[in-house]
């Protein structure tokens, strides 16, 4: 039995001695290896540095040394992908010429091939670093992977590589949102900037209704002019979901011009168009829409409301004015939208101060305006500052509007 | 060419960024200095004077805009040109690097030549 215990504690010692050295030696190896590469990197870095900075036609090989091993290949391949997130423009062009010289690209298309999903995956977003033409085409074969995240990276690289042939698919893969993830493809297709907007356009009509709407939010994003005829035509489509999200798309890209088309907007039989186009006005300000935008105070939804008089409030003095004079409206929701808005932008606060002016005419229209707010109930930040405000008279006249009754000793 | 090379300080806490744009620049005959950070290139600033300062506005320990700021408040640095190379991309923080002072602002990924006509321009500016 003795002798059993001593066997097995010996062959136990024996297997853990054995694992660790195997831990160590693997360790340093791995640290080895590091460590040439990085001797390496040293050497090949400046080389590749210079390739990418020159403009001449040699190619990247012939700025490294003749006999290139693997692990140089790999180590210039790093190199080149460091750099790639860091340029654009000709250097990158020189980039993507370098990848293929080395045979990289050639490497990521077969690993595309792979048989392991995080070999495929890691392959798309390599090819798509690497951004040449030639991998665009087993690229878009890899949207139609069985994993989904092979499907996502493949169609991030391809929203790197860009041109038509890349972007028209991403386009198609807002028409399927089951197999997609709509808002990731719409952040990639944002992230191509105007390059998808003709291929957006070419397809919109051909787009489901959710596709259409990702679409638009994007044409919005992306900011772009080429889109603006589709906005408008879409402000008269007859899905509500679509005449919202073009509002709201005109409303990004803020040109003035379109402040005629958003009031009419305002008077849609939708809720949620008439407040995405009041959100839309407010991005833009447009003076001509105080009217619309006054009327819109007195929408049956808060939403429309609240937009509404967010967008006077962004308009400066005139839309201040119209809050003002809004507070005397026949609307009981107008009413109470204006004065939120007035609170909002500090106007109450600035009208507050008024009362410890100097003139005689600023601190009876200060007096005046606060009784209107006072009559709408609306007396909340009144009281405080009637507690908390620093100069003592304010604060006493403020109690005395409020017809709250004076400290000891007050006059 | 002048004996003398316009002598430019690239501030960037990423050593591949500073790597690669100190090589560039080298190649295209500016003494270049690096810093890795805000505090070094204040510190850089006071002892080399550089004809430009190229600033990086994400860094540790103090960032672009406080190191511009100070560069400009110091009226032995504020006559320096600084120009901004950030992947900061919003309006706000290119009006905020222009009204600090800053000579012009670029976004990363940038273009080499772009940057190079621009570094040109600035100095040709200073003479």
């Amino acid at each position: 039995m003795h002798a059993f215990l001593v066997t097995l504690i010996l062959f136990t010692g024996a297997v853990l001695a054995s694992l660790a050295l195997l831990i160590a030696l693997n360790k340093a190896g791995r640290e080895g290896r590091e460590h040439l590469d990085r001797r390496r990197r040293h050497i090949l870095e400046p080389a590749v540095f210079r390739y990418i900075h020159e403009t001449g036609h040699r190619a990247l090989p012939n700025y490294l040394p003749k006999s290139l091993s693997r692990r140089d290949r790999r180590v210039a391949e790093a190199v080149l992908l460091d750099a790639a997130r860091l340029v654009r423009g000709e250097a990158r062009d020189r980039v993507t010429a370098a990848f293929e010289a080395l045979g990289s690209v050639r490497d990521a298309i077969l690993g595309l091939r792979s048989q392991r999903w995080w070999k495929r995956a890691e392959s798309a977003e390599r090819a798509g670093l690497m951004g040449s033409q030639s991998a665009v085409e087993p690229l878009v074969a890899a949207l139609g992977d069985d994993e989904g995240e092979v499907r996502i990276r493949a169609a991030r690289a391809l929203g790197l590589v860009r041109g038509s042939t890349s972007i028209r698919p991403l386009v198609g893969a807002l028409a399927d949102p089951n197999r997609w993830s709509a808002i990731r493809v719409a952040e990639i297709l944002i992230g191509v900037g105007p390059e998808a907007v003709g291929e957006l356009l070419a397809a919109y009509d051909r787009l489901p209704v959710a596709g259409r709407v990702s679409a638009l939010d994007i044409l919005g994003r992306i900011r772009s002019l080429e889109a603006v005829p589709l906005l408008k035509r879409t402000l008269n489509d007859q899905h509500p979901d679509l005449r919202a999200r073009a509002a709201y798309a005109l409303g990004l890209i803020g040109d003035p011009a379109f402040v005629a088309v958003l009031i009419e907007a305002l008077r849609d039989v939708e809720w949620p168009v008439r407040a995405t186009a009041a959100k839309a006005i407010g991005r833009i300000g447009g003076r001509a829409a105080i009217p619309a935008l006054c009327e819109a105070l007195k929408d049956r939804q808060w939403w429309v409301r609240a937009n509404a008089g967010e967008a006077l409030r962004l308009l400066g003095p005139e839309g201040r004015d119209a809050l003002i004079a809004m507070l005397e409206a026949d609307d009981t929701y107008a009413r109470h939208q204006a004065v939120a808005q007035l609170e909002e932008g500090h106007i109450i606060d600035d009208y507050i101060a008024d009362l410890g002016s100097p003139d005689e005419s600023r601190r009876s229209a200060a007096v005046r305006f606060l009784e209107k707010v006072i009559a709408l109930q609306r007396h909340e930040r009144l009281t405080q500052q009637s507690v908390e405000h620093a100069q003592e008279g304010i604060r006493r006249t403020l109690l005395k509007i409020l017809n709250r009754p004076l400290p000891e000793g007050g006059t | 060419m002048t004996g003398k090379r316009d002598m430019v300080l690239i501030v960037d806490d990423d050593a591949l960024v500073r790597r690669f744009v100190g090589e560039l620049l080298h190649a295209h005959g500016y003494d270049v200095h690096l810093a890795e950070d805000g505090e070094a290139a204040l510190r850089q600033v006071g002892e080399l004077r550089p004809d430009l300062v190229l600033l990086d506005l994400v860094m540790p320990y103090k960032d672009g805009f406080e190191v511009l700021n100070a560069l400009k408040h110091d009226p032995a640095t504020r006559e320096i040109p600084v120009m901004i190379l950030s992947v900061r991309d919003r309006e706000e923080d290119v009006v905020k690097g222009l009204n600090l002072g800053a000579e012009d602002y670029m976004r990363k990924p940038f273009s080499t030549q772009e940057l190079l006509a621009r570094v040109r321009k600035i100095l040709d500016r200073r003479r």
